[in-house]
């Protein structure tokens, strides 16, 4: 079954001229993960509001499990879908625990199970020791951590998280990806999300979207995608940030940090480029294929490192 | 699976009420600050005033403070508590609940009202004991508490809808308190008063409320008081319209 039938969508916000959204068209199934990339203001947030009906659009249409949007009950959305926003303090003056039992019981558990689920969902994500906390007291990683936890409260069949990694250290981002690959594995829940995060991302993800500049520039699996930038390395080469090592000349190389560049070499070449290096000048290399953050940069550069 | 089912109107308006109850935890210091002692102040100073020129005037200087403490206390905090739930996102995380949007308002009103209560008791006792006025409450006193307090919060709601920031809101807030405490007979009997600033004071809701406070609290019960409840409801009806349509929410 389709969850999501996306149609030519458009959405331009009022004083603008440009669309945030321009022609979009996707389709998402049933149990699927879905990950969708992107620089900034390339339209994924305004996409996701539109799929959880927080803003309607300026053309095109939206079916939602096979009802058309906006539904004549407007609950059918909020009864089965829990979207995670980017902003972490929407909970007003609640605390953790009661922010995950009232979003439970207004997901429609009863009393009981929603004090059940408040115990899970504190337990599985560690939250027991700030349950009295209110988010205002939470770091930005524990606000991201009840956030999550809020959006899975009540076990609704469809997420939607914008940037759930965000502000999360790497142990937190593994369990992030583990326990959405594991809703997805045990309850079946279709998941979407957007993510600065592809690298990571890419562990879990079934199906990707990648927008730029509003449109939807790719659309596949991962590996299909991939395809297209296969005959592609990537070389990252970390050195003391005064002391940059020399490249052959037609090289181009993407400095990520101080100390730190990324080259993009066809597979043929990397021998010879291998070769040419000092690697006494060098703290560390990584060789590696193209990945999904590749794709990315392949995509929204318009292909710029080929 | 877990069994869900959809919440019952009741449901969401119990849920909402105790989750804006939660306000408590920042509005309790300035209950205290506006809602108590600025009340107070005012009953002192405009009550040694009020003693000296006109004993009659002391009844509009506790009632006139009885709404400016439900002013501060509903308009102020419902403006300031919309404002910083559209700046933070509350709204869009309530929109994307099984929740009606006017339950939210409703249950707003509802929740900062409860909490108004406390401040009101103290400036109508510390008035009582003040300025030496005997009460002779009515037994339609709460309704009327109530019905100067709903549509004081619904214009803040309003406020707080319509405004780009919190800041924004609490100055407009600000600003309005004034202008409603002295244009018209709230806190000021109306032969101390321009016949102008009675006339525009006609347009006021702390007018009738303060109206409606006179009567029930200290004494006559008039007809007045059928016209000063059918005002406050009529606006409760329409700020209420008008604040769910200006909410921040889904689309549909």
């Amino acid at each position: 079954m389709l969850i999501y039938d996306i149609r030519h969508l458009t959405h331009t916000y009022p004083g603008q001229t440009t669309p945030a959204n321009d022609d979009v068209s996707l389709q998402i199934a049933q149990g699927e993960i879905f990950g969708l990339l992107g620089d900034n203001g390339a339209g994924k947030s305004t996409l996701v509001k539109q799929m959880v009906n927080l803003l309607a659009p300026t053309v095109g249409e939206i079916v939602f499990m096979a009802r058309p949007f906006p539904p004549s009950d407007p609950t059918a959305i909020s009864m089965n879908v829990g979207y995670m926003p980017q902003d972490g303090l929407a909970f007003n003056s609640l605390t953790v625990a009661e922010t995950l039992y009232f979003t439970a019981h207004l997901r429609g558990l009863s009393r009981r199970d929603a004090c059940r689920e408040r115990e899970r969902l504190l337990e599985m994500w560690q939250l027991g020791p700030l349950r009295g906390r209110i988010p205002g007291k939470l770091s930005g990683g524990q606000r991201r951590l009840l956030q999550i936890a809020a959006t899975m409260a009540g076990q609704p069949p469809v997420l939607i998280l914008d940037e759930p990694t965000n502000h999360l250290d790497p142990q937190r981002r593994q369990q992030v990806w583990q326990a959405l690959r594991q809703l997805n594995r045990d309850n079946g829940t279709t998941i979407i999300f957007i993510t600065h995060d592809a690298i990571e991302a890419e562990k879990i993800i079934q199906r990707v979207g990648i927008m730029s500049a509003g449109r939807l520039v790719a659309l596949g699996k991962p590996s299909d995608l991939k395809r297209q930038v296969d005959n592609q390395l990537r070389l990252e080469l970390f050195f003391p940030p005064q002391s940059p090592p020399p490249l052959p000349a037609n090289l181009r190389c993407h400095e990520l940090d101080a100390g730190r560049w990324l080259v993009y070499l066809r597979k043929e070449e990397a021998t010879a480029v291998l070769h040419t290096l000092d690697l006494t000048q060098l703290d560390d290399f990584r060789l590696h294929s193209a990945t999904l953050e590749d794709l990315y940069m392949h995509y929204v550069n318009g292909g710029e490192h080929d | 699976m877990i069994e869900r089912k959809r919440p019952s109107p009741l449901t969401q308006l119990l849920d909402l009420i105790l989750i804006q109850l939660s306000n408590y935890r920042w509005s309790w210091r300035r209950m205290v600050i506006t809602g108590m002692v600025a009340p107070v102040i005012s009953l002192l100073a405009l009550g040694l005033f009020a003693r000296e020129a006109d004993p009659a005037a002391l009844t509009y200087v506790l009632t006139g403070s009885v709404v400016l403490s439900l002013m501060f206390e509903n308009m102020g905090k419902v403006s300031g508590n919309f404002a910083f739930m559209k700046a933070m996102g509350t709204l869009e995380y309530f929109a994307t609940l099984p929740v009606q949007r006017y339950m939210v308002v409703l249950a707003t009103l509802i929740a900062f009202f409860l909490m108004s209560l406390p401040a009101t008791l103290v400036t109508i006792l510390a008035g009582r004991f003040l300025l030496g006025i005997t009460l002779s409450p009515h037994p339609l006193v709460m309704v009327v508490v109530l019905m100067t307090a709903v549509p004081l919060a619904a214009l803040g709601a309003l406020i707080g809808s319509a405004a780009r920031t919190p800041e924004d809101a609490g100055s407009t807030i600000t600003l309005l308190i004034f202008l409603l405490t002295g244009l018209g007979p709230v806190v000021i009997p109306p032969n101390r008063l321009p016949a102008l600033m009675v006339q525009i004071g006609r347009l006021s809701p702390a007018t009738y409320a303060a109206s409606a406070l006179r009567q029930t609290l200290i004494g006559p019960v008039t007809g007045q008081l059928a016209w000063d409840l059918l005002f406050l409801s009529l606006l409760t009806l329409l700020l209420g319209w008008a604040t769910s349509r200006k909410m921040t929410w889904r689309s549909a």
